[in-house]
């Protein structure tokens, strides 16, 4: 007896050109979320960036309020020597002893003083020449 | 036989379903993780952080500075090294020590024990040595040792050195005030510490600060003194060489304006360097001029003579019989200086030739209860100035206790203890017309970029200007003809009295030892200084304060006189005129010779405008703003034209008007015979 031989008809289906209708109301769900997403995603960003900004910012503070100290100690060193320099003791020994000056006697220093002349009176005549 | 194919589908979507879970759990568990951080363990992770990141360090407040009357530093503090050492970090502590005590130059044995000793102990933490110069602090740091390390420490500076040693004072290590003006303000002068927290990282760097409003710091404020610098320096220069050529024990000098009060100079000897206090003994840095008493000798006869005029017991034209130049008292004879024999005087040549009978008799005449009172009056027994807190009141017998052997003492200045500051206080009553002004030496404070001026205070009235006139008077002819010859200044009328007392020792009056004084007043009939000079135990010859003390008066008073431009009032210089050539258009550009403007910048009397003009605008404001005034500019260049004038009483708030042009500022002229 002959084996039996099985065999199917299997219509050939293509679905290939079958193109599914989109969802149009789930496709502008999808964007809204992506959207949102996004928004999140930039504002945690934004957030993140700011706090570093700050601590960046902050750092910068810190060492600028660290060269305004040692510039503000320079300058009262500056001070303190300008003041030692212009001592009258250190001075005076200078005067006397290296540049050979002499205190200016009685006839040598004059004071001058300024003597402003007194507005004529109302109703006086002045003469001129 | 082949499975359908569907089957893969349900594989594949039992292992999509255990990824799924698998994924899940994993997010549950960091979610969870995160809670658990974020919400369960958020206080206790906080509190660790902050203790991590939160550092709260203490921020001192910069102690104010001290100035002249013209803005010059007296004292200031500046940040210098500490040099610390952590002695759980160093290995070889002898080789630290020795190469640091070779740094540092001037260590001495007991030093270099001491640093050894603090290095053994093994702390965490020693000093090595506080607040070193800048050239100590670069030779260690070149040694670049292991362990030690430096902090920065705020150090008191006196620039000037002894110049006010005695005013200023001076502090400790760690900037408290131990004397002078230093320590009557410190609370000012110091201010107040405050606090900052700030936030660090990882590396210990501070990115973030936070100050309390309560924490913050407060600067100490700065005080102006009435002291100027210059005739500061004056006083001490002719003190200095007055006690050495006199062979003293010291001496004491000050400079007052009669009218306001203000110190212009104190000077003492022995002085000190107050940057350097612990090098001087503690005798040094006594203000003798306010805390040492002595007996004033005859400069006292000036209250007892002010006492006769004021209650008219004695004319001045009342003759006294001083003969035979001894009178005896209670059984204690008193006799003249020098043993002399005057004869019979008048009230005036009492004075003039300081009659000490004479002076008994004036005395006498005026009685316990009103020379007591005119005592008071003359501030002496009491404290008389609030800017010395160590100043001593002085010795004043009560009155009811006065013998007549007392009586006659007090009249010749004897068994009174006065200070030399109470001494200048009083005669300077006599010359500002019978006014006891209140001495000060702190002129101004600065505060919050604010400037609190002190006032002069009248204290009370001494004498009735008729009798300050008299006194005047007899004390011009104490120069003119009487002891103080050699108190006479070239081109000046000058007032004072001389003292000579001997000095109370173990109980006795020495016959060898003496104080010896000058007190007066210049030029005398519009007087701009009082003076007094005091001198402790001259050993020259003649010991009195005529030959001792008037010198060295004379030569402050004419070195303060010339640094201050007071014009002479004897013979004085014919003076220059400058005129304006326009008096219509004050002042233009246009002007092709522009008139010579003879300006010269001085302060002025006390409590006037002073003249500006000649100055740069910075300076002209400079100076406003120390006289706590505004001013309103206008051009560039120097100042032509102030309104108000100079020489104008101050107002306070006023707004003071200034004309810039770029005319060039001309040297004062020489004064030429007409």
């Amino acid at each position: 007896m002959a084996e039996a031989f099985e065999y199917a008809v299997k219509k050939d289906v293509r679905n290939n050109p079958i193109v599914r209708e989109m969802d149009q109301a789930r496709q502008r769900e999808l964007w809204s979320l992506v959207g949102i997403a996004g928004f999140v995603v930039l504002v945690l960003l934004f957030s993140a960036w700011q706090h570093f900004e700050l601590l960046r910012h902050g750092y910068q503070v810190e060492q600028m309020q660290k060269e305004r100290a040692s510039e503000e100690d320079a300058a009262r060193q500056l001070r303190l020597e300008i003041e030692t320099l212009r001592s009258p003791k250190r001075i005076e020994a200078l005067a006397l002893q290296q540049l050979h000056l002499v205190a200016p006697t009685r006839n040598e220093a004059i004071v001058i003083e300024r003597v402003l002349p007194a507005d004529p009176p109302d109703g006086s005549v002045i003469a001129r020449r | 036989m082949r499975e359908p194919a569907t089957d893969w589908r349900v594989t594949v979507k039992r292992r999509t379903i255990v990824a799924a879970v698998a994924l899940g759990l994993w997010a549950i568990g960091i979610e969870l993780r995160l809670v658990d951080l974020q919400v369960i363990a958020r206080a206790d992770l906080m509190a660790r952080a902050e203790r991590q990141q939160l550092r709260t360090i203490a921020a001192p407040a910069k102690r104010g500075d001290i100035l002249d009357r013209r803005g010059r530093v007296l004292a200031t503090s500046v940040d210098a090294d500490t040099i610390y050492a952590v002695p759980s970090d160093i290995s070889d502590h002898a080789a630290v020590v020795a190469r640091l005590c070779d740094a540092l130059v001037d260590c001495k044995d007991r030093e270099r024990q001491g640093l050894a000793d603090r290095l053994r102990r093994q702390k965490n933490f020693a000093y090595v040595r506080r607040q070193v110069s800048p050239d100590e602090a670069r030779r260690v740091a070149d040694l670049n040792l292991e362990g030690i390390g430096f902090l920065k420490e705020s150090r008191r500076f006196y620039p000037k050195r002894e110049l006010g040693a005695h005013l200023l004072g001076y502090v400790g290590l760690d900037n408290n005030g131990l004397g002078g003006i230093e320590f009557a303000y410190e609370k000012q002068i110091r201010g107040k510490d405050g606090k900052v927290q700030i936030h660090t990282d990882a590396r210990r760097r501070a990115f973030s600060r936070f100050e309390r409003p309560s924490d913050v710091p407060t600067g100490g404020a700065t005080f102006e003194l009435t002291i100027d610098e210059y005739v500061q320096h004056i006083a001490e220069r002719e003190l200095h060489a007055g006690v050495v050529e006199n062979r003293a024990a010291g001496g004491s000098a000050i400079v007052m304006n009669p009218r306001t009060g203000e110190i212009l100079a104190m000077a003492n000897e022995p002085t000190f360097n107050p940057n350097a206090y612990r090098d001087f003994p503690e005798t040094h840095q006594r203000n003798r001029a306010v805390q040492d008493l002595y007996e004033p000798g005859s400069t006292f006869k000036v209250v007892t003579a002010s006492a006769a005029v004021d209650e008219n017991v004695m004319p001045i034209d009342t003759l006294i019989d001083t003969s035979p130049g001894v009178i005896r008292v209670g059984g204690d004879v008193i006799d003249e200086y020098g043993r002399h024999n005057y004869g019979v005087l008048s009230f005036v040549d009492v004075i003039v030739k300081s009659s000490n009978v004479g002076a008994v008799k004036i005395g006498f005449q005026v009685g316990v209860s009103r020379l007591s009172q005119y005592v008071q009056r003359f501030g002496f027994g009491q404290p008389i100035s609030s800017d010395f807190p160590g100043e001593s009141p002085g010795i004043v017998w009560d009155p009811a206790k006065w013998t007549d052997r007392a009586l006659a003492s007090v009249s010749m200045g004897y068994q009174v203890g006065v200070t030399p500051l109470q001494m200048v206080a009083a005669v300077s009553s006599i010359a500002n017309g019978g006014e006891l002004v209140e001495p000060r030496v702190v002129r101004a404070m600065y505060r919050d970029n604010r400037r609190y001026a002190v006032r002069p205070k009248v204290l009370r009235r001494t004498v009735s200007r008729g009798t300050a006139a008299v006194m005047t008077t007899i004390m011009e002819q104490v120069v003119t003809r009487g002891t103080a010859k050699l108190a006479r200044v070239p081109g000046y009328t000058v007032a004072g009295k001389t003292g000579t007392a001997s000095k109370l020792i173990g109980g006795r009056y020495s016959g060898s030892e003496n104080n010896v004084s000058f007190v007066g007043f210049l030029p005398s009939r519009d007087p701009v200084v009082a003076l007094i000079v005091v001198i402790d135990a001259p050993h020259s010859g003649s010991n009195s304060g005529g030959m001792v003390s008037a010198p060295i008066f004379q030569r402050i008073a004419e070195g303060t006189l010339r640094y201050l431009g007071v014009a002479p009032t004897v013979d004085p210089a014919p003076p220059v005129l400058a005129a304006r050539r326009n008096p219509s258009a004050p002042f233009s550009t246009a002007n092709p010779d522009p008139v010579a403007i003879v300006s010269f910048v001085h302060d002025g009397p006390p409590g006037t405008i002073p003249d500006l003009r000649g100055m740069s605008a910075r300076d002209a404001m400079r100076k406003l703003a120390m006289l706590g005034l505004s001013g309103h500019v206008t051009g560039d260049g120097f100042v032509v034209f102030q309104e108000p004038a100079a020489g104008a009483s101050i107002e306070e708030g006023a707004v003071c008007r200034l004309v810039l042009e770029r005319t060039q500022p001309v040297r004062p002229a020489r004064a030429t015979q007409p």
